[in-house]
């Protein structure tokens, strides 16, 4: 991975030279301070002060969750015909939002692009944060949480087995695989930074800590070896599993015959979608770390332009999916499927139908335009937008799908309670509280995966390029 | 010191892949590297085998894939056949998903504990390298050649020599002591005794919780969720009957209209229907639904249900009711007698004419006489 | 350039020619327009693969495949030679797509349908997608010539503008292309993922015509700086695609055997009855198992002549994928004969002789591109 010593031709124009994606000197020893520096100073107030606020959302969360435990599932707003509404959303949205990370971790791993060691320690950290945000959901909508064992297969008195043929428990198998493989993933790539700290931290609490996490780990060859094979064969399998994970999630809709969730395009869809949502949180997250935390060196502005356009892509994706959701609903001369979408934009929730057209689709082409994807203003803009449409989309194709069922004098306008709202709000306290704390007591960049790129790091690569 | 190596440190990559060559040409015993992060190429430089890891994941891959399918097929199919969604019990199609995730699950974890535990054989915190005083600068940005000798095969000067030509700045020499093995019976002792008193205090802890805090369910909202019983008594309707009656005239579907208005008159009616083994048992089932919760299961007037209720229900096998005819029977199951309630809207006509044979039935079986012994 | 094999191919494609000449006089015009949109789409997609192929390099800016660029770019320039055929290929709408035949106008599903299955509009459609093929490739393929002689690297910035919008454009048009030519032969049949699918098929298809012609060309020691390294990416993408096509294809699979409604599983019913099921499962074994285990092994990726055997055997299985959608709709069981095998003598042997004719000119490398040193120096 040695660009240094391409030679390019004089003429090359200014708009085709190779980005930087270190600024200024950086070097392996210098680094390791940079990125290590914040685990040993006291945090700024402005860390305390975000703290109190996402730990307070989180606790009245948690508290609204204790309530629905102590009430029922009769504390929320659903009813039917509207049996799954702000759970199944929620879900959806933060199991969509760890798949980024997934994303920067393992398939840009496999496609080299280099960019993406300087932050994939902090999406990994993000993925598996919205994965414990995500399986609250599952938990506490089965009603009777304590009985959530039953999901899984183990010889019991009853002589049963969970139904396999439900694509409910397809959900259990993949979303607990998907936490396990990004948690083993993430502990892998810290490891030899775990390594590093041991030999640096001057805490004798801190020291048994960092050596226990390290494993012992010495930097040998020998084991380099087999660990960069491991740790390309999990990508690899990662990235399989990213895709199957969200398309599961579809699966979850798509394999029913409800209007408007039986769609054969859900599973691509879906997963675009919630590399689309990743990305903005990503993005959101990293504005605001490398401002506060002095990493603009090794977060570069090219950085935050490249996962922006990885958003305009998904944006367009996003968008010929919509396209082909009302192509369809008109093409299939199927009446239902007709009134499904029409009640998407133009029914009791029209207003959501045309925030989640708005966010997803129109805000984001402003990235087509290099201003935008440079501008903070323009990207957390964006962002925002991102977000908030995502979650709406969810919310479409839930609630406007089910409102309105196959029996006319049974259908329902669903308005959710202010617990539903509390939960929500609580995981994203929940999401911003882990957050926090992991860039208060982890390095949030991946030291070891960036000394390997600084120049002149790969010796054996004279002359050769990555991408 | 009979066993050690020799650490050459180096300060960039570049004087570190410089030098293994050269000291792989004059230098006895195993070469390794220490490096802050892998190196590309440098496995071939030293010379190590390639990593048997893909192998060892494509099997476990292989072994996941086929035994994840073949117990969803035999536990939806075979163990328990489960009908959902008009689907075949054998339905691979729907299996595929979960085939799937178990797949990657042993796949990845054979990666990656595969790697850690055996490959690289971690954890392992006594390896002398890691009390080295170039340690703290190998995981930092220095990199590390050591030369490994045992007995007194390497003259621990030359090596030096050899580093300090090829670029070293520091050399270190580490002694290895005598070696340890990854597990030692100590160590097999110290888990068995960690397991045994875990378990001892876990099972005091659960006898005393168990002991101090009463155990219920954690919410039984659900359980206690008002309803009406259908058999019991509630004051929501006015009759105070938690079972709704059927509207007055209902009948059975595929209901034969009846004129027949007295029990006297229906005394000329036959039984269509032939004393089969097949009629007997649908008569049984009918009795046992419907008659048995008062006129007992064996017909005999005594049921449960006597005590509870202010008349005693008729016993079927009294001489008196072996006289009736049997279309006086099928009357009085049809339009009720007395208490009884009229069973037009409950049953089949197939239905009853079967209840009326197996109330025949009954009643020679109550009524047996010695011969039938023999 | 040897003058024997071409004569050997000329002759090949003659023969083919007048088999298929044959075939559509003995056996009936159905037969030979359902054999002429199979072959139309089997070449089609190769040369919009390889068009795709060239603009995914330009948007995401990638280096390592600068070296093997002329290889797609030549073989994409069969999306232009298929812009006749797609003409002459509409002569087949009365012989294979019931929505032209005016009786099938009085079920209510085709006649709503017919706003956007009528055949005025329809081949306003084809020539929309002709003309917007053609300006693609006069920009992304005829610029990169241009630049083998000026070396002017302005194409870069024009072709790294243009190659997003080209995206846009190509996922429009093959959808349409998977719509108008394959799903309307079942005119009430729907799926949403159908362009997904055809996409996943058309970018796979390009991925193993390119790889096949890289080897070959390498074997005939035409391309000498392409290094294993090279050869690897080209082995990864097409393992990581076979994946990719099986994943759309199972998802459309599942999701219609599941909902089990009418107007869905009508396609699949048509596509599993007498040896159409059995050839449904030689599919999923050849365009699935087959290439997935062969490519799983480090090794292979890089060995030239095991890739070629394995790309040539995707490239056949695209090739069956398409025969699996398109013959059920001649119905009377599976045709598979000299009639068929014409057409391949006419097309393949055509089709050689003309890449071979292309690459005969100009350089095999984009030697005027900026970034082609870097490219070279690429490993893994």
């Amino acid at each position: 991975m040695g660009s240094d010593a391409v030679v390019f031709p004089e003429n090359i124009p200014e708009g085709l030279k190779p980005p930087a994606i270190l600024v200024g000197e950086v070097n392996a020893g210098g680094l390791d301070d940079q990125v290590h520096s914040h685990l040993y100073r006291r945090p700024p107030k402005a860390w305390f002060i975000a703290f109190a606020i996402t730990s307070t959302f989180m606790l009245t969360g948690f508290g609204c969750i204790g309530y629905t435990f102590w009430l029922g599932i009769g504390a929320w707003g659903n009813n039917i015909p509207v049996g799954w509404a702000f759970d199944i959303i929620n879900f959806v949205f933060w199991i969509g939002i760890g798949h980024a990370g997934t994303l920067i971790s393992a398939i840009l791993l496999l496609f080299r692009a280099r960019w993406r060691n300087a932050i994939s320690r902090f999406s990994e950290a993000m993925t598996i944060f919205a994965v414990i945000c995500a399986v609250i959901f599952p938990l506490i909508h089965v009603g009777r949480p304590w009985l959530a064992f039953f999901l899984f297969p183990y010889p019991n008195q009853r002589a049963l087995w969970p139904n396999f043929r439900s694509p409910l428990i397809w959900d259990v198998f993949a979303v607990n695989t998907y936490f396990a493989v990004s948690l083993l993933f993430w502990y892998l790539g810290l490891m030899p930074d775990m390594a590093s700290l041991r030999d640096r931290t001057l805490g004798k609490v801190r020291k048994v800590i960092y050596s226990v996490l390290a494993l012992g780990w010495r930097g040998a060859a020998s084991h380099w070896q087999h660990y960069e094979r491991a740790y390309l064969i999990i990508a690899g399998l990662a990235t399989g599993l990213v895709l199957s994970v969200h398309s599961v999630v579809s699966f979850d809709f798509a394999v029913s015959l409800v209007p408007g969730w039986h769609m054969t395009i859900f599973p691509p869809y879906f997963v675009a979608g919630a590399i689309f949502a990743g990305f903005a949180m990503v993005v959101l997250a990293l504005v605001v770390v490398r401002t506060t935390m002095n990493l603009k060196n090794l977060i570069t502005d090219y950085h935050l332009e490249v996962m922006n356009k990885v958003i305009l892509t998904c944006a367009c994706l996003m968008g010929y999916s919509y396209l082909l959701e009302a192509f369809t609903a008109w093409y299939s001369m199927n009446s239902y499927i007709h009134h499904t979408f029409m009640q998407y934009i133009g029914g009791t929730y029209w207003w959501a139908g045309w925030t989640t057209i708005t966010c997803n689709i129109l805000i984001p082409q402003l990235l087509w335009f290099r201003r935008f994807r440079r501008s903070y203003t323009g990207m957390v803009f964006v962002a925002i937008a991102v977000t908030v449409g995502m979650w709406f989309e969810r919310f479409v194709i839930i609630v406007s799908s089910l409102h309105q069922d196959f029996l006319p004098s049974s259908w329902h306008i669903y308005k959710p309670t202010i617990v539903d709202f509390g939960i929500l709000f609580g995981t994203f306290g929940l999401f911003f509280t882990l957050v926090l704390l992991f860039a208060r007591v982890l390095p949030v960049i991946a030291t070891t995966e960036m000394k390997m790129i600084l120049p002149g790091s790969q010796p054996l690569h004279k002359g050769g390029s990555h991408e | 010191m009979n066993s050690g190596s020799v650490l050459g440190i180096f300060d960039s990559a570049e004087l570190l892949v410089n030098a293994i060559p050269r000291v792989k040409a004059k230098a006895q015993g195993r070469l390794e590297a220490y490096t802050p992060y892998p190196i590309e190429g440098i496995d071939k430089l030293l010379g190590l085998r390639k990593s048997p890891i893909g192998g060892m994941v494509l099997i476990m891959g292989v072994i996941g894939a086929i035994s994840t399918i073949l117990f969803e097929l035999w536990t939806s199919g075979i163990d328990y056949p489960l009908t959902t969604a008009g689907k075949p019990h054998l339905s691979w199609e729907a299996f595929i998903p979960i085939m799937f995730e178990v797949t990657v699950l042993f796949a990845t974890f054979t990666a990656g504990l595969g790697m850690l535990l055996l490959l690289n054989r971690l954890p392992m915190f006594r390896d002398p390298m890691l009390s080295a005083k170039s340690m703290p600068l190998i995981t930092r940005d220095k990199f590390a050649l050591a030369v490994e000798f045992s007995g007194s095969d390497l003259d621990v000067d030359s090596i030096t020599k050899l580093f300090q030509q090829a670029g070293a700045g520091q050399v270190e020499v580490i002694a290895k002591p005598a070696p340890v093995g990854a597990v030692s019976p100590n160590f097999f002792a110290g888990l068995f005794a960690t397991i045994a008193v875990s378990c001892v205090i876990a099972g005091l802890l659960m006898y005393w919780a168990i002991k101090l805090f009463p155990v219920s369910p954690p919410i039984s909202h659900m359980l206690v969720q008002p309803r009406l019983n259908s058999q019991r008594a509630d004051g929501f309707f006015k009759n105070g009957f938690g079972m709704r009656l059927p509207v007055a005239g209902t009948v059975r579907r595929g209901a034969v209209s009846y004129s027949i208005t007295s029990q006297e008159n229906a005394a000329g009616l036959v039984n269509p229907y032939p004393r089969t083994n097949e009629i007997l048992n649908q008569g049984r089932r009918t009795y046992n639904t419907y008659c048995s919760v008062c006129h007992g299961i064996l017909g005999d007037g005594h049921p449960m249900l006597t005590a509870a209720y202010g008349a005693k229900p008729a016993n079927l096998v009294s001489q008196q009711m072996i006289d009736l005819r049997d279309g006086e029977v099928y009357h009085v199951i049809r339009m009720g007698r007395n208490a009884m309630p009229s069973y037009t809207a409950d049953l089949a006509e197939n239905e009853r004419w079967a209840t009326v044979h197996y109330i025949r039935t009954l009643q020679r079986a109550m009524n047996a006489r010695d011969d039938d012994i023999k | 350039m040897n003058k024997q094999t071409d004569k050997r191919l000329a002759a090949t494609a003659a023969l083919g020619l007048i088999g298929i000449i044959a075939a559509g006089l003995v056996f009936g015009w159905s037969r030979f327009w359902a054999n002429w949109i199979l072959w139309f789409l089997f070449l089609l997609t190769i040369g919009l693969g390889s068009l795709f192929i060239v603009a995914l390099e330009h948007v995401v800016g990638a280096r390592w495949s600068i070296p093997l660029r002329r290889v797609p770019e030549r073989l994409s320039s069969l999306a232009v030679l298929m812009g006749p055929a797609a003409l002459l290929a509409l002569f087949s709408l009365h012989f294979l797509y019931p929505w032209t035949k005016p009786e099938n106008l009085q079920n209510p599903v085709m006649a709503g349908k017919a706003v956007w299955l009528n055949e005025r509009f329809f081949i306003w459609r084809v020539i929309g997608c002709v003309v917007l093929w053609a300006i693609a490739y006069w920009v992304f393929v005829s610029g990169s010539v241009r630049q083998d002689r000026d070396h002017n690297p302005s194409f870069n910035l024009r072709a790294r503008r243009l190659a997003p919008l080209f995206m846009v454009v190509f996922g429009i048009t093959i959808t349409i292309v998977a719509f108008d030519w394959i799903s309307s032969l079942e005119p009430e049949w729907y799926s949403d993922i159908f362009g997904v699918y055809i996409f996943a098929g058309t970018f796979l298809a390009g991925l193993a015509a390119t790889t096949l012609t890289v080897l070959y060309l390498k074997s005939k020691g035409r391309l000498p700086e392409i290094k294993p390294d090279h050869i690897y990416n080209l082995g990864g993408f097409l393992f990581a695609f076979t994946v990719f096509w099986s994943y759309i294809g199972f998802a459309q699979y599942l999701l219609m055997w599941y909902a089990n409604l009418p107007e869905e599983v009508l396609w699949y019913k048509e596509r599993l009855q007498g040896a159409w099921g059995p050839l449904l499962l030689v599919l999923a074994i050849f365009h699935f198992l087959v290439p997935f285990f062969l490519l799983i092994p480090r090794e292979a990726k890089s060995n030239p002549k095991f890739l070629f055997w394995t790309a040539a055997f995707i490239l056949f299985s695209h090739w069956l994928d398409l025969y699996w959608m398109i013959f059920p709709v001649l119905g009377h069981g599976m045709h598979l004969g000299w009639p068929e095998l014409s057409f391949g003598f006419f097309s393949i042997g055509g089709v050689l002789l003309w890449i071979r004719h292309s690459m005969s000119r100009g350089a095999d490398m984009p030697v005027g591109d900026p970034f082609l040193r870097e490219g070279l120096g690429f490993r893994l």
